[in-house]
């Protein structure tokens, strides 16, 4: 228990230290007590000051955002789907997002806050279709949620081309939205993050509120159901939520889907699978995920910088056979299942 | 008191509990037995409610279960289906910590008396030095009685038991056995098992309903119930049915039991 905490203490480490990185280092670097001094004064005077809190602020407080509510997506999807590969990226979520958020653009003109309201529909959408795919082919047998994983896979495909469909349709628009498209974090979307936060911000309280209840739902529905949880209330509660963190991550920053597949497999072992402490870990070590994957985009390849989604998905990729290796393959508990 | 009025639970159009009325008393031990496919697993998950009854209802205490919630049903009520399993990485103390649930404020955790509760319980199943341990990392009767200390830390007055001691050795089926037996004696729960080994439910239980065809084909104190007579009607084997240092035995005859044309 206590190496439990400690985990959590070191990922929450973690958070300041990457944060306190990605403010200051850079073509101009400032120092800490530069950083404290501006973000609490909050007006820039110099040109470092403007940086900061116009460019690296937004960014960091975007990858925090991005990572936390994308990995408790995972964590809760993987639960309530009883699946590993479950996440927001697999169950049709974040590509009905997309697809919503292009459509509505390309198609109804509509403007910022209006394309925040078409992601959160398009994460609702998406995974109803794929929820609806896997009924028609599985009925009511699909103990391990196996239909309900190809059927997102299916879903993401068809979301996807359509999005390459309307982003092809109008080539003046294209160039706007294909950064965000392939999921980036930026601080030119630093004003979808100042309007939509507090939604990410309620799903991830209702998430924490729900963590013991939704624990017990890891056992199955009918042991769930005799410990007192009611199971379709809590299963509905906990999906919205998850809906709503995740739809709004990517309004603001497209879908950046690796962080919701891998940092739950990354954080059980270290953590447990209770989500009192998975829910926290994994938000903070998916922040941690993106703001590291952020500043390799902005700092490996300099002058360039490169797509952060490109980035999560090449270090969740490594990450994910390191993990596979060393405690599934390795442990007497993978023999088991 | 729990009573079961007239039920019938279909699965889909086959019917498995055909119009089947049983009390079961207070403070005992009754174990259900019956050929597979009688229906025993399908009463305990009906009486859950976890099947929608096509006819007939279950009381407790007279009040009908349909009405009970589900936290007020959990802090009456402990059930341990067939097959549990616990999520990976989860600790012993984890388990019993998510079984007060029911109990629990909603914003709120485990209380002194409820800590003290989970020590109790598992000191009762000899696992209080493993609350650290993670359960996959258990043995399968140290599994076992873990799901059982879950259910005593419920602290219910009721306790629904599916085949708890399946895949258990000789000896942890006794010890299982012997623990599901403390629970009626020493802490006054009522306990409804099922059962296959019917010398387990001479040794260690006080009732006995036999189930078959989705009804109940004799029910009552375990000397009058587990008869060679019964038994054939039941299970259709032959069995010797006797008292040996003052236990009562079922042993199965081979060579005419054998159910070789059947």
């Amino acid at each position: 228990m206590t190496l439990r905490l400690l985990y959590l203490a070191g990922a929450a480490v973690g958070l300041v230290v990457l944060s306190a990185i990605n403010l200051g280092y850079g073509l101009t670097t400032l120092s800490p007590a530069d950083i404290v001094r501006t973000v609490f004064q909050a007006d820039a005077s110099s040109f470092e000051q403007a940086i900061l809190l116009h460019q690296r602020l937004p960014r960091v407080l975007i990858a925090v955002y991005v990572g936390a509510t994308t990995a408790v997506g995972g964590v809760v999807l993987q639960g309530l789907v009883r699946n590993p590969l479950a996440a927001p990226s697999t169950l049709g979520i974040n590509a009905g997002a997309t697809v919503f958020v292009i459509a509505g653009a390309f198609l109804f003109d509509l403007g910022m806050s209006a394309q925040g309201v078409a992601a959160l529909a398009g994460a609702f959408a998406g995974f109803a279709a794929c929820f609806l795919v896997a009924r028609l082919a599985a009925r009511d047998r699909d103990p391990r949620g196996l239909a309900l994983i190809l059927s997102g896979a299916l879903v993401s495909m068809l979301c996807v081309g359509l999005t390459n469909a309307l982003l092809l349709s109008d080539p003046t628009r294209r160039n706007d939205y294909l950064g965000w498209v392939s999921g980036n974090i930026n601080h030119a979307y630093a004003d979808r993050l100042y309007a939509f936060w507090w939604i990410g911000a309620i799903a991830l309280a209702v998430l924490m509120w729900l963590a013991r209840p939704l624990t017990l739902l890891l056992f199955g529905a009918e042991k769930a159901a005799s410990a007192g949880v009611d199971v379709r209330a809590v299963s509905r509660l906990g999906l919205a939520a998850t809906m709503f963190a995740t739809g709004s991550s990517v309004a603001i920053c497209g879908p950046i889907g690796f962080a919701g597949l891998v940092v739950p497999h990354i954080v059980r072992p270290l953590v447990g699978s209770n989500f009192v402490t998975l829910l926290p870990a994994a938000a903070l070590v998916g922040a941690d995920l993106c703001l590291a994957a952020d500043f390799a985009a902005r700092e490996a390849f300099r002058p360039y910088v490169l797509h952060t989604g490109l980035f999560t998905d090449l270090i969740g990729g490594l990450f994910f056979v390191a993990i596979v290796k060393r405690f599934y393959l390795a442990s007497p508990g993978a023999v088991q299942r | 008191m729990l009573s079961v009025h007239d039920l019938v639970v279909h699965y889909g159009n086959t019917p498995v509990l055909t119009g089947l009325t049983q009390r079961f008393a207070r403070g005992r031990v009754t174990a259900l037995v019956g050929p597979n496919g009688c229906g025993k697993s399908t009463l305990l998950r009906a009486i859950m409610g976890f099947l929608p009854a096509a006819r007939g209802e279950v009381r407790l205490e007279g009040q009908p279960m349909r009405g009970i919630g589900r936290r007020e049903l959990a802090r009456r009520v402990a059930y341990l289906p067939q097959e549990c399993h616990c999520p990976d990485y989860m600790t012993l103390g984890e388990l019993i910590e998510l079984s007060g649930y029911a109990r629990y404020s909603l914003a709120g955790g485990p209380s002194d008396r409820d800590r003290a509760l989970f020590r109790q319980s598992l000191e009762i199943v000899g696992l209080a030095d493993r609350a650290g341990s993670q359960m996959n990392t258990l043995s399968g009767g140290q599994r076992q009685r873990a799901w059982i200390a879950m259910m005593l830390a419920q602290d219910t007055e009721m306790v629904l038991l599916d085949e708890p001691v399946n895949h258990l050795d000789m000896k942890y089926q006794y010890a299982v056995m012997g623990l599901i037996r403390t629970l009626s004696l020493r802490h006054g729960k009522t306990v409804i098992v099922v059962l296959h080994d019917l010398n387990l439910a001479t040794a260690f239980t006080d009732d006995v309903v036999m189930l078959a065809d989705g009804q109940v084909q004799a029910a009552g104190p375990v000397g009058e119930i587990i008869t060679a007579a019964n038994v054939e009607r039941v299970f259709g084997i032959v069995t010797d049915v006797f008292t040996r240092d003052g236990r009562l035995m079922c042993l199965p005859r081979l060579i005419d039991s054998l159910p070789v044309t059947a």
